[in-house]
């Protein structure tokens, strides 16, 4: 199960290079290549080797690792190709915009007037309303506290096996039915 | 966000002043400024929903969906590039965090994760922030991404000027301050947030 979810992973196929690519950056847990479909010309990839179909499966020292790179990344956008701006757009989740089921982070160049909308209609939420959605994010959010911290400095290497775990695939596809 | 209507001739003093000004001098000022350093601060009201000794979650007053969280910095930070990479760790294990919270509490089956940096990116004030939005089907929230397509020659090309820029940023493990570019872009967010609003 857990071997065939892979096979049919896009991103573990662009990972283990049977799918071309062009890659800008690459270590021993993270990959990132260019859209060539992009947004905007520059729009990259920030992906974790492993396959992880969303954010809270990846363990925090790779998100660590990960947003590392994609700043890195944004950088190097500003710096070699004169972006006006850069977006870090993560999209979790089929009604979030997720296409495919490997967690991806999209770091996209910007400039005025590019057909880009991240923009949203403010929602007018009622006193109450609000209150209820505090109390219950809050119930969750007092829960926050323990990292894995990262010890390891990124260093470039040649791809590496990776295995997955079949809960992990079932979470996904959970998810993607909102099987409770 | 500033919403001060200056005359032509203070908005070029302000500009000239900020220009000499020391990286010190102008993070001082750009702390002063930031209404989002008050609200870290205390000195503003917001609806805190998590808080440790380098960040701060707090819901958005403008939100996308019910739910939606702004994650802040503590310390004054522009844009992301200015970010020391350990508390960039640290900010996104935060930002894992509560997204799994929404997919816990407020019936999102979805989040979204969005950083601007600068003004061109749809980045409306000084302060670093991360938006953690819930999301649902058909909840009227729409991203809009272009499919761009590119020529060969232009990936080559593109691709190696980043990688270029990547592989020069690693060769110095140690750099680690903010960056000479992160400064360019303050500057002129602040002059062009002062000066056209």
């Amino acid at each position: 199960m857990a071997d065939k979810a892979r096979e049919s992973c896009i991103v573990c196929q662009i990972i283990g290079s049977n799918v071309p690519s062009k890659k800008v950056y690459e270590d021993e847990l993270v990959l990132a290549v260019l859209d060539v479909n992009g947004a905007n010309p520059g729009h990259c990839f920030v992906m974790p080797k492993n396959h992880y179909p969303i954010i809270e499966q990846v363990p925090d020292a790779e998100i660590g690792r990960l947003f590392q790179v994609s700043n890195k990344i944004s950088s190097a956008i500003f710096e070699a190709l004169g972006a006006q701006g850069t977006n870090i757009f993560v999209a979790n989740g089929i009604p979030a915009g997720q296409t495919v089921a490997h967690f991806t982070i999209n770091v996209i160049p910007r400039k005025e007037n590019d057909g880009i909308n991240l923009q949203w209609q403010p929602k007018q939420l009622s006193e109450e309303e609000i209150s209820t959605v505090e109390l219950k994010l809050k119930e969750q959010t007092k829960n926050i506290g323990h990292f894995e911290a990262e010890e390891k400095k990124p260093r470039m290497q040649a791809p590496k096996q990776i295995s997955i775990s079949k809960e992990e695939d079932e979470y996904f596809e959970k998810q993607l039915r909102r099987v409770p | 966000m500033a919403e001060q209507s200056l005359s032509p001739e203070s908005v070029k003093a302000l500009q000239e002043k900020i220009s000499q000004m020391s990286p010190e001098e102008l993070k001082e000022f750009q702390k002063k400024q930031c209404v989002f350093c008050q609200i870290v601060a205390g000195k503003i009201q917001s609806r805190k929903m998590y808080e440790d000794d380098k960040v701060v979650a707090l819901l958005d007053i403008n939100p996308a969906n019910p739910g939606h969280t702004l994650l802040l910095t503590k310390e004054h930070y522009s844009i992301l590039p200015q970010i020391p990479d350990e508390e960039v760790g640290h900010v996104f294990m935060v930002v894992k965090a509560l997204s799994n919270c929404m997919l816990r509490s407020v019936d999102a089956q979805g989040t979204n994760v969005i950083v601007a940096n600068g003004i061109a990116a749809g980045q409306r004030a000084q302060h670093f922030m991360a938006h953690i939005i819930p999301r649902k089907p058909n909840d009227g929230v729409n991203f809009v991404l272009p499919q761009k397509s590119m020529e060969d020659k232009d990936i080559e090309a593109i691709g190696n000027k980043l990688i270029g820029a990547i592989t020069g940023d690693y060769k110095d493990e140690t750099k680690n301050e903010p960056k000479e570019l992160g400064a360019k872009v303050n500057l002129d967010d602040i002059s062009r947030i002062l000066g056209a609003r």
